[in-house]
């Protein structure tokens, strides 16, 4: 059975994902020895070498999303991650957001499961607050959330049933906006993809999923990475500076400027 | 950098409530390991179940609940390895902790 890192690339007016994703390719490749395969519009970016395949494909249709680090909204093309399955050069696919670092061997266990698909069920803030952006629910009914920023899936007909869920979602986001009574109207893969896990599991919420929880860092907090080790930089409740050590912890870098800043630093 | 900035950040201090927590969560995750099919959890509570069980071949529900035919002996081992591993660099990883201000 093959097994690869698939990531979904698509550059915008503020944020170079290609780059991103290329720096992500390789920490990939070096703690979890699986190659990397990026869908990607920019078909002549020069980062694009670090990957051992690169699938050229349009990027869907696109919104606006506000983006607290940016503190403005700027173009975000991600609505087809519902075509990772059909894209995926793999038969046993993870697929990453471009701003999921990896700092760990630990989805290697994940790689080695049984499971058709798997993906996160709980986020936590790494500077320990109860932030609204990392809700387990969604909508006014409280549907629980299974995040879209990590997938783990071997090809079958299970999983080609939730990829197909999660199109029909996407096609008609309006109707299971107002079906989950979702405020909020931008298209969210979260969103299709928890509905797309409950209707494929016969609306039983117990959904296989990656058994611990996801470290995130918040738009609103500062990182900085020193070539072995990261920090994240926030205030506290009381408004005093804090800080905190990431060592050998993968996380999800919810502010892209911040990781962009970070590597720049660095580099 | 202004003075007042290069002041604030003097001030900075090591958050080690949060450390503590993505230290538990970190150590948490590497605690999984898969074998036979499963995914399993090192700890106290499957090594506690494992020695309850007969010497040889078992058969136990993994965290998926997927029932899995196992050595008993040799999940005991990779879970007793796993877990000293993982709480001896728990340890080391929480003493370097403490020394951050």
């Amino acid at each position: 059975m093959t097994t690869g890192a698939l990531l979904f690339a698509f550059n915008n007016e503020r944020t170079d994902y290609v780059k991103l994703a290329s720096w992500n390719a390789q920490r990939i490749r070096r703690f979890l020895e699986i190659p990397v395969a990026v869908v990607t519009d920019s078909a002549d970016h020069p980062d694009l070498q670090a990957f051992d395949r690169v699938i050229v494909s349009e990027h869907g249709n696109s919104g606006a999303r506000y983006f607290e680090d940016y503190g403005q909204s700027v173009t975000w093309h991600n609505t087809n991650r519902t075509d990772a399955y059909s894209l995926s050069p793999w038969q046993q696919t993870l697929v990453l957001d471009a701003d999921y670092v990896v700092d760990s061997d630990s989805l290697k266990m994940v790689l080695a499961s049984d499971q058709h698909f798997m993906c996160f069920r709980h986020a936590f803030d790494v500077s320990g607050s109860d932030n609204d952006f990392l809700m387990p629910t969604f909508g006014r009914y409280k549907f629980p959330m299974w995040w879209a920023t990590v997938m783990v899936f071997c090809k079958s007909k299970r999983t080609e049933l939730i990829f197909d869920m999660m199109s029909m979602v996407k096609q008609h986001w309006q109707h299971y906006r107002d079906i989950y009574a979702i405020e909020k109207s931008p298209y969210r893969n979260d969103y299709a993809l928890s509905i797309a896990l409950a209707m494929v599991n016969g609306h039983v919420l117990t959904i296989p999923s990656i058994p611990w929880n996801m470290a995130s860092v918040l738009p609103k907090d500062r990182l900085v990475w020193n070539g072995s080790q990261w920090s994240v930089h926030f205030l506290d409740r009381n408004n005093n500076r804090r800080r905190v050590n990431l060592n050998g912890t993968d996380f999800h870098a919810m502010g892209k400027k911040n990781l962009e800043q970070a590597l720049a630093d660095h580099s | 950098m202004a003075t007042d900035t290069i002041i604030t950040y003097a001030r900075e201090r090591f958050d080690h409530e949060s450390a503590k927590r993505v230290m538990r969560e970190k150590y948490l995750a590497k605690m999984i390991f898969a074998h036979a099919g499963g995914l399993w959890k090192a700890g106290p509570e499957l090594q506690a179940t494992l020695i309850s069980c007969p010497n040889g071949e078992t058969i136990l529900l993994d965290l998926y609940d997927t029932p899995v035919r196992v050595d008993k002996q040799e999940l005991l081992a990779l879970s007793h390895q796993r877990w000293q591993e993982q709480m001896t660099a728990w340890l080391i990883d929480y003493t370097e902790m403490q020394q951050q201000r």
